[in-house]
């Protein structure tokens, strides 16, 4: 593959700005909701 | 003052925690108008390179042969020469044919019969175009390498794709 | 003898259900699909060689910025103009920008990176690519809006306003190649002529990646709105909290 590094970079790019932010986006959720009861979560 | 009515007096805050978390976000606030205002001012200013094709230049106004340029065209076939300094080429579109003399080899995925915009001046003697800076613009038509029915039909008639 | 109390812990861990977890395991096969298919089984271009395998992340990734974006205006819409002035339609809002910030991002790097390769540059100040940088930095801009200092209330109709000022910027990117001369092609797939140039499986390819990115937009829209529902839960009970104590203040 010609340009790999610049190819297999942007893929790498991308996952990792969104698998960045989903960890994120569910450890801040579950820091803040496992103090919840099922009863007070709005979306069950 | 009645039984459990609440004291509304406003009091000092516990904790400046708060108030400085609050500065972030203005100082983001800002940042994005500087940021706005480089983007901008940056665009404009590099759109004084007047942006023309190549069947334009003497024609259309502000493609004025004495002035800085961003010429767009195919690159010839069989056109472009590499020497130890320079590659030279010939653009074209629509029918008009233009000279360049480029310092260095031009980057990304140049080669004949590929739209290009050459940045640079007109030799105000030979007439050639001194381009200081190439840049590949592909089209948006996108074939897969070992289509052979198309890529031999189109490389060998050579057609600009704009 | 000691017993052990059986945890009543909830099955839900954190802001998952079952849909979520759907979605979520969706999205990651088709994300493995885009890699299998985008960088191995897919062909090279005949001009561009294998830089156009960058086309399968950068155009998904800016259509559902794009999406995420007009999500954003639609909930902001929903809270300005609706009776009840959803907060939730506000969270959705919120939610939905912070993801395309994201994804706005990622059309940026990987542009760039299939800028260096094809045109010989990795920036280039024409239409398209300004003013796609305007819309990103925009967009920033209503992040902070949204946390600026305010009742909740307050912060919800301001953001609003310029979630519904900022999408007007998307028609001027999409076309800003048919507007001005740009270095930046034109749509493939979305071009005005309904023609799409692109061969069966390199069309193939990018429609896994639309629906891939598509599948992780839904999960992280309704991941991150719901921790942003906690958080409003919580400072509403701080809030609560507060009154309760200086309630018993007055009965001292």
């Amino acid at each position: 593959m010609s340009n790999a590094g610049f190819i297999i970079g942007s893929y790498v790019l991308t996952f990792g700005a969104i698998i960045g932010f989903a960890l994120r986006t569910i450890r801040l959720g579950r820091k803040l909701a496992d103090d919840l009861d099922d009863s007070e979560k709005p979306w069950l | 003052m009645a039984v459990n009515e609440p004291n509304l007096q406003p009091r000092e805050a516990s904790n400046s925690a708060r108030n400085r978390r609050r500065v972030l976000p203005m100082v983001v606030l800002a940042l994005v108008f500087v940021a706005g205002g480089v983007i901008i001012t940056q665009a404009l200013s590099t759109a004084v390179d007047y942006y023309c094709n190549v069947d334009e230049v003497g024609l259309r106004s502000g493609c004025d042969e004495g002035r800085r340029l961003r010429l767009q065209g195919t690159v010839g076939e069989d056109s472009v020469v590499v020497t130890t300094s320079a590659t030279l080429f010939d653009i074209e579109f629509n029918g008009a044919v233009v000279q360049v003399e480029y310092e260095g080899e031009p980057g990304g995925i140049f080669r004949e019969c590929l739209p290009v915009v050459v940045h640079g001046v007109f030799d105000a003697q030979s007439s050639v175009f001194l381009g200081d800076r190439v840049e590949v613009k592909h089209s948006e038509e996108y074939v897969a390498v070992n289509d052979d029915r198309l890529s031999e039909a189109e490389s060998a008639a050579c057609t600009p794709a704009t | 003898m000691t017993t052990i109390t059986p945890t009543t812990k909830s099955s839900h861990r954190g802001t998952g259900t079952t849909a979520t977890r759907v979605i979520g395991l969706l999205a990651t096969v088709m994300c493995a699909w885009l890699v299998v298919f985008g960088l191995i089984l897919s062909p090279a271009d005949r001009d561009q060689g294998d830089a156009v395998r960058i086309m399968y992340v950068h155009v998904p990734s800016v259509w559902l910025a794009y999406l995420a974006f007009i999500v954003t205006a639609a909930g902001s819409a929903i809270h300005l103009f609706g009776r009840r002035h959803s907060l939730q339609a506000d969270r959705v809002a919120g939610a939905s920008a912070e993801i395309g910030v994201v994804f706005m991002g990622v059309t940026l790097v990987s542009g760039m990176l299939w800028g260096r390769i094809t045109w010989g540059v990795y920036w280039q100040w024409d239409a398209r690519l300004t003013t796609t940088a305007l819309l990103f930095v925009s967009y920033i801009g209503y992040l902070a809006v949204r946390n600026l200092d305010g009742t909740r209330e307050q912060l919800a109709r301001r953001s609003a306003i310029v979630g519904l000022l900022a999408v007007l910027e998307i028609p001027l990117v999409h076309w800003s190649v048919k507007l001005w001369r740009s270095l930046h092609q034109e749509a493939t797939v979305l071009g005005t002529d309904l023609d799409v140039s692109l061969d069966g499986l390199m069309l193939f390819s990018l429609f896994v990646g639309v629906v891939a990115f598509t599948l992780v937009f839904v999960w992280l829209l309704l991941h991150r709105a719901r921790t942003m529902a906690v958080v409003d839960l919580a400072a509403q009970r701080r809030l609560d909290d507060a009154l309760i104590a200086r309630r018993r203040e007055g009965g001292n």
